[in-house]
């Protein structure tokens, strides 16, 4: 092999040792920062929400919502439609939660009844300790 | 003066030889018509939306507290800020439209055949840069219609298996949308989609240049030209010279397309900027009856009607495809469509499905 040649491998080597070297960085200072939206839970008062009432929260960042069923109490589901992302609203007579973007569905347990959503909402830890609720 | 500057430039650079090989001595195809000047206009559009979008961003705010209120203050406190910032806004639109007809006319002409497939590949390609842009910079002024229509359209890559979490995510730079996907768009909007165009456009130029304008199948007065098994450029001794001949109606169909421009912008200005469009970002509250942008309907519409997600990006993302490699598909010689009754009923087809699509995803 001669010098021209060896020099013109090591250059192509080289360039794709660098561009490789920086894709790995690349990729990470793309990707969202991790951690910054973790933990972290909300507490609010019982009176808050009545019995048939809702509460809009935001849990990690997430919109969130609070409902107070007369059957199973207080329940806390994300708000944001497993569709498309658009936010889903709660429709006290109807008992079901609705996404105005495409018309999905959801019972009060974030189970969908109908429309695209593919998957439920997801839902928060609920507990309650005396006068207050504490979500996530 | 004048003389004395063509002089000293020609000593340096041969300008005569230029004007001469490029211009006015540059031949083209004798039976050339108006469709084959929307190139020019798409890039004179572009050009349209680099001014105007340079001048936006001497008082645009890119940050999610500012961005709305500044440009509520480019449209109504900034002198002659509503100008710009309309003839930027109407112009994406224009700009989109003049390039699909662009597309479309080079389809009906069958100027995609060989040897210019690569023109088409990359032609293909700068259509999809161009309704980036759109996207990218339909968030920048942080309305509730920008917020939300981001919100559905970074959404989508969330069906993907395995990755489209990962890839929903690395969009938004985090989450949910916020500042931080307002940050990302931007800088996608303002460096890298201006240059990425910037680049296909060269290789496109260079193509066109290089092979040479087609001739259209229609009101042929001289045999049709045929590619060789080597290279060859695609001359029209006969036809017309470049300049002044087809300069001066390309320069018409500019004006044209500003007359539209100021048009919508003089009679129409709410034509696309809807209610939502004038209203800050909420975050929590998704408004009634969200839509996409006219060109981006018939992929909306499609997604409704597919049940699974999944599906319904596999089935566009394979569209896409069709349409990018239609050269290399479409490989028989006769390039009159009028000729060919099943490529004409296709070409009908699609023309009417865009359509129907589009107004069926506009009152849905």
């Amino acid at each position: 092999m001669d010098r021209r040649r060896v020099l013109k491998s090591l250059l192509v080597l080289l360039g794709s040792a660098l561009s490789v070297s920086l894709i790995y960085p690349l990729v990470r200072y793309l990707a969202p920062p991790s951690g910054a939206e973790q933990g972290g839970k909300v507490t609010i008062k019982k009176s808050e929400v009545e019995v048939g009432s809702s509460k809009d929260i935001v849990v990690r960042n997430i919109p969130a919502i609070v409902i107070n069923t007369p059957e199973k109490g207080f329940i806390a589901l994300s708000k944001v439609c497993t569709h498309l992302g658009c936010l889903v609203q709660y429709e006290k007579s109807k008992n079901r939660l609705l996404c105005p973007c495409h018309g999905g569905v959801y019972n009060l347990e974030g189970t969908v009844i109908s429309g695209p959503p593919p998957k439920p909402l997801q839902k928060f830890a609920v507990k309650v300790e005396g006068d207050s609720v504490v979500i996530g | 003066m004048v003389r004395k500057i063509k002089d000293w430039l020609e000593v340096r650079i041969g300008l005569a030889e230029i004007i001469r090989t490029q211009l006015t001595g540059y031949m083209v195809p004798g039976n050339i018509n108006l469709f084959y000047t929307l190139g020019f206009v798409a890039l004179a559009a572009f050009f349209s939306q680099v001014a105007t979008g340079f001048f936006l961003l001497i008082y645009y705010l890119p940050h999610s507290e500012y961005a709305f209120r500044s440009v509520q203050d480019i449209m109504s406190r900034v002198p002659y800020g509503w100008l710009f910032r309309m003839m930027h806004a109407v112009g994406s639109n224009l700009m989109v439209a003049t390039v699909v007809l662009h597309m479309l006319s080079v389809s009906y002409m069958g100027s995609y055949k060989k040897p210019r497939e690569l023109t088409w590949v990359a032609g293909a390609f700068m259509l999809f840069v161009t309704l980036t842009f759109c996207l990218s910079g339909y968030l920048l002024p942080w309305s509730q219609l920008s917020y939300w229509a981001t919100t559905i359209v970074t959404s989508i890559p969330a069906a993907i298996p395995y990755a489209g979490d990962m890839i929903a995510g690395t969009l938004r730079g985090g989450e949910m949308v916020s500042g931080a996907t307002l940050n990302r768009f931007f800088a996608i909007h303002v460096i890298l989609l201006p240059l990425l165009l910037i680049f296909l456009f060269g290789i496109h130029l260079f193509l066109v240049r290089r092979i040479g304008v087609s001739s259209p199948p229609f009101g042929r007065t001289a045999p049709r030209w045929r590619p060789g098994t080597s290279f060859r450029h695609e001359d029209h001794p006969d036809g017309h010279p470049f300049y002044p001949y087809f300069v001066q109606r390309e320069m018409m169909m500019v004006f044209l397309y500003f007359a539209a421009m100021f048009f919508i912008i003089a009679f129409l200005p709410t034509l696309f900027s809807p209610d939502d469009a004038n209203t800050p970002a909420d975050p929590f509250r998704t408004p009634a009856h969200i839509k996409p942008e006219w060109y981006f309907l018939p992929f909306y519409q499609l997604l409704k009607l597919i049940p699974n997600k999944l599906l319904g990006i596999g089935i566009q993302a394979l569209l896409a495809a069709l349409f990018i490699f239609w050269p290399f598909i479409d490989t028989r010689e006769e390039d009159n469509i009028l000729k060919r009754p099943r490529l004409l009923a296709l070409f009908a087809a699609v023309v009417v499905s865009w359509v129907i699509l589009t107004v069926w995803g506009r009152y849905s």
